[in-house]
């Protein structure tokens, strides 16, 4: 276990539990992003909750926005893990954007119930910095066994999603609409369990190095 | 300096009276029973705890049994499997002894265990462990323990505590029943008819009387039970590479059936790396069938580990994701390399303990479920082309020291196949010019641009030269 680090809002808090506007209990990551954080419940990504990521196109930053608390993870000497990749996750560009190579892994299987399977170990286990998936799910019961995984081992927890289920119900405590705006991206926060004070925010593009 | 002071010698003997059921199968809850044939009729030699409610036991006639309890079901003895059974048994013992020796015709196995008393503690904590590793391995075992080997097995026989004292044995012996000796039932006859019933009133006998009436090798096996005698024992050597054969009595057809055996193995596997304070990354499990190929796996750890639960959960795992061709007809283990490890090691490595073993564990549970491959960490490379700067790593495998960032060229988070594009997005900077020759295996010359689609996206593009062709060939995500 790594000790306190000042930056990250350690809040105790019983996970799963719905506590209306009260924005502070939520455990939390700060994005790295001030505009981001303060509209953000806990200001921040929310720890052992699953948090839904779904671009609406391909290229808008919509990976980079998460790195700073990536970052903040591999600092604290914990792991990343990709599951489930669309395309090839270039090395080179992981380099610059200051994440360590050693503490990434890839977890690459055609079976989606095999990605989600390994996602949940992962993030049951909690040794994990960070599980960031990709996912076309779109059923009730195997995001709650993810969101309920995330839970159980207190670990950041990332779903990138198809656009096109963000009208549809889902337990994730953080839904995201990401587009494609004027010199950045424009985050629609679609839900925020614990309450959240704006609906939308644009972030640029110099935000997301 | 004084010479350290030699043990004394003492012998641990395990009795298995269930060997022959016990070699051949784990079913405990059903009535199973193993028959052996002598002359016309066929015998009960080994019965499952199930068979009491029957009032079935070893010793009857098969057809009475069955005449009892037509559901009861019989096996055929196997030889070959009791003695592969001991051979692992006594490969497991290592690591408690330097000297294991069996008799496949008295199922029993002898351990000497004078000299590592001090090791473990006692002869209780000893005695603990023995017997938790047996019950473990699915066997039920009497245990005795005295100076002599013939000594031990007689006190296993006779369920009578351990003896340490060579001078005291004799008169320790004294009370067990003769019928327990290793003898001819006619002889044993032949001495109740002269009112003899213990041992102690055989021994009190003259010796030249008594071999007059029984033959000298009675003598010399009294002469080896009291210590007067060396043993002849053999030790047995286990092989340096591990390989250990399990034949099915039956074809396996269900993923549980094949656990109990493999489970088994990994325990004496296990044993076999703690007497040679070794551990191993790699285990190969061979399964034959009839008529088919045989199915091969590979089971790997993230770091070397002998616990044998653990093993047995990677195992577990990489069979389930497998498809066997056939019902399994035999199982083989095999260990090649093994890894010798310091003593600073052993907590990480027996598991539990160790900060990041959870961590190792589970990263292990995952390529045996998903493959070896599907868990990969990634590396660069030195190549020129982009899609060769880069390249998958193996968990194990050595990593190169950390690389520094490139400011100077910016590249795009995801990589794609290179596709040819009809139309261009609208292009941003300045192009950076890749160039490789011959020397890089491949002859390239692209101009890389950053772009801009109407739909708000960013590309990275190249044209390449000298055909002048587009090509989109990553995402700034």
């Amino acid at each position: 276990m790594s000790g306190p680090v000042p930056s990250i809002r350690v809040v105790p808090e019983i996970p799963g539990v719905w506590r209306g506007r009260t924005a502070e209990q939520v455990q939390a990551v700060s994005t790295g992003i001030a505009a981001l954080d303060a509209a953000l419940p806990g200001h921040g990504w929310p720890i052992g909750a699953l948090t839904e990521l779904m671009p609406f196109t391909e290229g808008i930053g919509e990976l980079r926005l998460i790195f700073p608390a990536l970052r903040r993870r591999c600092q604290e000497k914990r792991s990343i893990v990709f599951i489930g990749l669309p395309y090839i996750l270039y090395a080179p560009a992981l380099v610059n954007a200051g994440l360590p190579l050693s503490r990434i892994l890839c977890i690459n299987t055609a079976v989606d119930d095999n990605r989600r399977w390994a996602a949940e170990q992962i993030l049951r286990e909690g040794s994990a910095g960070a599980v960031v998936l990709w996912s076309p799910v779109d059923a009730d019961i195997p995001l709650r066994r993810l969101q309920l995984a995330a839970e159980a081992g207190k670990t950041l927890a990332f779903l990138y999603r198809p656009a096109k289920h963000l009208g549809n119900a889902s337990p994730a405590a953080v839904r995201l609409g990401l587009h494609a705006a004027a010199g950045g991206i424009r985050i629609d926060i679609a839900k925020a369990r614990g309450g959240s004070v704006r609906r939308s925010v644009v972030v640029c593009a110099r935000a997301l190095s | 300096m004084h010479a350290p002071i030699p043990s004394p010698t003492l012998w641990l003997c395990l009795h298995l009276p269930r060997l022959p059921l016990e070699s051949l199968t784990a079913e405990t809850d059903t009535a199973v029973a193993v028959v052996d044939r002598k002359g016309p009729r066929r015998w009960l030699i080994a019965c499952s705890e199930a068979c009491a409610v029957h009032a079935i036991d070893a010793g009857q006639d098969a057809i009475l049994a069955l005449s009892r309890y037509p559901e009861l079901k019989l096996l055929e003895r196997s030889l070959k499997q009791e003695r592969q059974a001991l051979i692992g048994l006594a490969v497991w013992a290592e690591q408690f002894t330097s000297f294991a020796s069996f008799d496949p015709r008295r199922l029993c196995m002898w351990m000497e265990v004078g000299s590592v008393l001090r090791y473990f503690g006692g002869l209780d904590p000893l005695l603990d462990k023995v017997r938790h590793g047996i019950h473990t391995l699915g066997y039920t075992a009497v245990i005795g323990v005295a100076p002599t080997p013939e000594a031990s097995l007689l006190l296993a026989h006779a369920a009578m505590p351990p003896v340490t004292d060579l001078t005291k044995l004799g008169e320790n012996l004294r009370p067990i029943p003769l019928n327990l000796l290793p003898i001819h039932p006619d002889e044993i006859a032949s001495l109740s008819a002269l009112g003899l019933q213990r041992l102690g009133e055989v021994l009190d006998l003259p010796s030249d009387a008594l071999a007059r009436r029984y033959g000298p090798e009675f003598i010399a096996y009294l002469s080896r039970l009291l210590g007067r005698l060396p043993d002849p024992l053999q030790p047995y050597r286990a092989p340096q590479r591990y390989r250990r054969r399990f034949e099915c009595f039956g074809q396996i057809e269900s993923y549980e059936g094949l656990l109990f055996p493999l489970k088994r193995i990994l325990i004496e596997l296990e044993g076999f790396l703690r007497a040679r304070d070794a551990a191993i990354q790699r285990l190969q499990l061979v399964f034959g069938h009839e008529r088919h190929d045989p199915t091969v796996l590979e089971v790997r750890s993230t770091v070397p580990t002998r616990d044998a639960a653990r093993l047995f959960l990677l195992v577990r795992e990489r069979i389930e994701r497998s498809v066997l061709a056939a019902p399994v007809e035999e199982i083989t283990v095999v260990a090649r390399r093994l890894v010798p490890l310091g003593d600073t090691q052993l907590v990480l490595i027996d598991g539990g303990i160790g900060n990041n073993s959870g961590w190792t564990v589970l990263l292990d549970r995952l390529r045996a479920r998903l493959g070896d491959d599907a868990v990969h960490g990634l590396e660069l490379s030195q190549a020129h082309a982009p899609e060769r700067a880069w390249c998958c790593v193996a968990l194990d495998e050595k990593r190169e020291a950390e690389p520094a960032p490139d400011p100077r060229h910016a590249r795009p988070l995801w990589l794609l196949p290179p596709r040819e594009l009809d139309t261009l997005p609208q292009l941003l900077g300045k192009p950076e010019r890749i160039e490789t020759g011959w020397w890089d295996g491949q002859d390239i010359r692209r101009d890389y641009y950053k772009a801009r689609t109407e739909a708000g996206a960013d590309w990275w593009l190249y044209r390449e030269e000298p055909s002048g062709k587009w090509f989109l060939h990553g995402l700034w995500a």
